[in-house]
């Protein structure tokens, strides 16, 4: 079962000041931090761009940080000796977007399912069988695709396969990245349909990301806001959807329902002087300071739970009259 | 009563698969007035974009036939034109933009360059003509700053820029019709609320009629008058748009619609979907193509095809209407 | 998978028509290594330049030798310097490239892509006459020289072939597992190479034969036994002399079996495309 033990003060995940530059972007993810607690649901949302992918790949240990830290149970992962990093990875799974291109081609089903138990050295021979069978069933496939290829299926039998894939070592954490996106409305639904009961019924924690605010709405705990490697809000669902803070939030959700914005930057700017609050260029709530100073986080307080944002208009010193 | 802008009779679309030729577009009839939107939605390989390019006669050439009684624009019958003729419609009377706004320009000749090919192809008139016709498109599409946007390159600008300037180069000639298809799917939050907001100002403006076609019912609702639903290449529902989301008719919409994410309603203990896939062209079911995956079908629904009536105000394939 | 393949070849006649003509030279060529036929190729069976007969098919050469039994032998040459090189160079270049496009913008890299180069800049037939002086006529000596240069355009091929695989998220689904890069490289990318590799195999053969027709012309060629080259080396002067056997019989077996080649080369090429595109 994956009915996680929690500890009072432990979450399954957190990231803490994690910052990564790519040789061609500076600050992909500029001091991120989080925590997601086992079997909850943590949406990322963001443009793409945002550095929503990286984080995720952050996570996997694909990408090594320049600064900050990745806590899996309470372990740096990336401090962890061979054995405890064997283990993190068994226990947190990816599923991509293009269901097409996360299939190995030249490979059957059944020996994608397959590689994950072999490697690492899951159950036996018998264990192995029954428990294909079992994903399989859970995913909503029959067993003969196991003979089958990739390409012999549907985007969205694609998808549940490499869902199948993600399952079969029991993990504990799996991110979705922009999973349901490359996918027609009524297979999202279906494979949105899936995850819920993932979420209800495995207790399996998701990191879901997302650019699409509807779908979070539909299965997330809490939203985390990205833009430009900065993580500006990070709210319980209900009070992101109905009392978002930060300007971005709004904005964003103002797209959401097809409200478009007063004018978008003409041209990409080629070398950019960021402001030091990161959002300020288009902000339609600036403030002098934004421009020179970067906001702290501060948490409002709320019965839902954290709420945090990275806005100088939720400082108290900055505002006289609240 | 205006005569429609474009009016379309009895168009079907054969391909040749594995197991024979198949109609993928099954006679499909519409008309769409001047200042007037139809959205044409329905999912992956339900034949809308096959009707889109059949429609502009530009069918992608793999051994795919058109077969029409009558293709209209403002009275005029295009279906049945010589290559050379039709390249005279296309672009001036009828003119299309594209899902990847990134590959449908061309990468080395600049905004300016592009569109004023257009111009001077269909209506000529000078440089200087030419040029101000150019720029006036590109405002009209809502960039300050044409001279700018002119002088860039496709790579120079964001995913809903070049977007909008696909429409600034569709529309430089004023045609009666534009067809759109899927316009914002690719583009983010932002870009996607902003070019919808432009599409709409045409058809208010110019009286252009607009074809949208999507997958996105949210979309098509925000953009259109009237909306009709197409699976497996039949229409299955016609009406206008508030009629489909008040009261759909039949099955499939109203499956579609309660699928759809809702941004502002609250989190569903039960996600809804529609179980099953669409189907492979080379293995459509008899009779209704929808039956297999109807929760109301009946007997009859996989014996006979249920007739659409195409001149009603609310027309529905459907032996159990809802 | 490979069985569409096989189903798509199979409705293209030009195709089949080059699988139908390789196999035949194959067979002859089998034939001729186990001693069926093609034995008398070098017997000095008749007067010289024959005329063809039932004794001599194809007339006999300058020396006499039946020119029928030489072409055989040619076909058992053409396919073991082919199969050789092909083999050879397909898996050098495909070790060598599948590390560099693995290990990209590395040490690794730099150092096969300089390899590369030195290789490719050398005019190939300068280099197959160094092979053969300081290999002081080993008969192998002409295979290792194509094998030497050949392997850089597979090379060049498969290292970019694995850069763009690399970028699929089946490989990062791999590595998030932690399988090791060697393991995801022989399991996941190149697999996906093979359809690049079989069109590339049947171009090399081709590319080998051809080589080897010029080398035999230049002397560096085949040492013991006959080739359809060292045959229209040969010719060369028979023709003036007014005798075209020779000539005819290399010309045209080359020719044919060349042809089949190119035409199973672009049969598969489809036949392998259209997989990739359906879904």
């Amino acid at each position: 079962m994956n009915k996680h033990h929690q500890q009072a003060t432990t979450p399954l995940l957190e990231v803490h000041e994690l910052s990564l530059s790519y040789p061609h972007q500076e600050n992909a993810i500029d001091r991120v931090s989080f925590k997601l607690e086992a079997g909850k649901t943590l949406g990322l949302v963001g443009a793409s761009g945002a550095g929503k992918s990286s984080v995720a790949r952050a996570i996997l240990h694909l990408l090594k940080p320049d600064a900050g830290a990745v806590l899996f149970d309470g372990q740096n992962i990336f401090n962890m000796d061979h054995d405890t990093l064997r283990d993190a990875r068994r226990r947190i799974q990816i599923v991509f977007q293009e269901p097409s291109s996360s299939l190995s081609p030249r490979r059957t089903v059944k020996q994608t399912l397959l590689e994950p138990l072999r490697h690492f050295a899951i159950g036996d021979n018998d264990y192995r069988q029954s428990k294909i069978r079992q994903t399989l069933q859970t995913v909503g496939l029959d067993e003969e695709v196991l003979s089958r290829y990739p390409h012999q299926f549907s985007t969205g039998q694609q998808q549940r396969i490499a869902i199948a894939r993600a399952l079969i070592t029991n993990p504990d954490l799996l991110i979705a990245d922009e999973a349901v996106s490359a996918l027609d409305v009524s297979i999202q639904a279906q494979i949105l349909q899936l995850i819920q009961a993932l979420q209800q019924e495995h207790g399996i924690a998701f990191l879901f990301i997302s650019h699409d605010l509807a779908v979070i709405r539909q299965i997330a705990d809490d939203v985390a806001v990205m833009y430009r490697g900065q993580l500006l809000e990070h709210s319980p669902a209900g009070t992101f959807f109905s009392q978002p803070a930060h300007p971005y939030s709004k904005a964003l959700l103002s797209f959401a329902s097809f409200n478009a914005p007063a004018q978008l930057k003409a041209l990409q700017a080629t070398v950019e002087q960021l402001p030091a609050c990161i959002y300020a260029d288009r902000c339609t709530e600036k403030m002098p300071v934004c421009e020179r100073l970067e906001p702290g986080i501060h948490n409002i307080r709320h019965k839902n739970g954290l709420h945090c944002v990275k806005c100088h208009l939720y400082d108290e010193k900055n505002t006289n009259d609240s | 009563m205006s005569a429609a802008a474009l009016n379309v009779k009895d168009l079907s679309v054969w391909i040749e698969t594995e197991s024979g030729r198949r109609r993928i577009v099954d006679n499909i009839s519409f008309s769409i007035k001047s200042g007037e939107a139809l959205g044409l939605v329905g999912e992956s390989g339900c034949g809308k974009t096959m009707t889109a390019f059949a429609i502009l006669g530009t069918l992608p050439a793999t051994g795919a036939t058109i077969e029409c009684a009558a293709i209209e624009i403002n009275g005029r019958d295009i279906s049945r034109l010589s290559s050379s003729q039709r390249r005279s419609v296309l672009g001036r009377d009828i003119a299309m933009i594209f899902q990847q706004p990134g590959t449908a320009l061309d990468p080395v000749f600049n905004i300016g360059q592009q569109i004023t090919a257009v111009h001077r192809r269909h209506v000529g008139g000078g440089k200087d003509k030419t040029r101000q016709a150019m720029l006036d498109s590109l405002s009209q599409v809502g960039f300050n700053q044409p001279g700018k946007i002119a002088a860039a390159y496709p790579h120079e600008l964001s995913g809903g820029m070049r977007q909008l300037a696909m429409i600034a180069m569709a529309t430089v000639c004023n045609p009666a019709v534009l067809i759109a298809d899927e316009p914002s799917t690719a583009l983010d939050s932002a870009s996607r609320a902003l070019v919808l907001q432009q599409i709409k100002r045409l058809q208010e403006d110019h009286g252009t009629a607009i074809l949208m076609v999507s997958h996105d019912l949210s979309v098509i609702r925000q953009s259109c008058q009237n909306v009709m639903v197409m699976y497996c290449g039949r229409l299955l529902e016609k009406t206008d748009c508030e009629s489909l989301f008040s009261h759909a008719r039949h099955p499939y919409s109203a499956g579609l619609i309660s699928c759809i994410p809702q941004i502002d309603a609250a989190k569903q203990p039960r996600i809804k979907a529609i179980p099953g896939q669409v189907p492979i062209p080379s293995e459509l079911p008899s009779g209704c193509h929808f039956a297999p995956r109807c929760g109301h079908a009946i007997v009859q629904c996989e014996q006979s095809v249920p007739g659409f009536a195409t001149d009603s105000s609310h027309s529905v394939a459907c032996f159990r209407p809802l | 998978m490979m069985l569409s393949t096989w189903r798509r070849l199979k409705t293209d006649r030009f195709g089949m028509g080059g699988l139908v003509i390789v196999a035949f030279f194959a067979v002859t060529a089998l034939c001729v290594w186990t001693g069926l036929l093609g034995q008398g190729w070098s017997e000095v069976s008749g007067n010289r330049w024959e005329s063809s007969s039932v004794a001599h098919w194809f007339g006999t050469n300058l020396l006499g030798q039946d020119i029928f039994q030489r072409t055989l032998f040619g076909a058992a040459t053409a396919f073991e310097v082919g199969l050789i090189v092909t083999i050879f160079s397909i898996v050098l270049g495909t070790v060598l490239g599948g590390l560099a496009g693995w290990y990209s913008n590395s040490w690794l890299d730099e150092v096969i892509l300089w390899l590369k180069g030195v290789l490719d800049s050398i005019p190939f037939y300068l280099f197959a006459a160094a092979i053969a002086f300081a290999l002081q006529g080993n008969r192998w000596a002409m295979h290792l020289a194509m094998i030497i240069t050949f392997w850089t355009t597979t090379a060049r091929i498969v290292r970019g072939e694995v850069m763009r695989i690399k970028q699929r998220e089946f490989v990062e689904a791999a590595r998030a597992i932690g399988l090791p890069g060697i393991t995801i490289v022989y399991r996941h990318v190149l697999p996906n190479t093979v359809h690049i590799l079989l069109v590339q195999s049947t171009i090399v053969f081709v590319a080998a034969i051809k080589t080897e027709v010029i080398l035999s012309f230049l002397g560096l060629g085949i040492q013991d036994g006959v080739s359809w080259g060292l045959m229209l080396a040969e010719s060369s002067q028979e023709v003036l002399a007014g005798h075209f056997g020779n000539f005819v019989a290399a010309s045209v077996a080359l020719f044919v079996m060349l042809m089949g080649f190119n035409l199973l080369a672009d049969a598969l090429q489809d036949a392998l495309d259209t997989r990739r595109t359906a879904t």
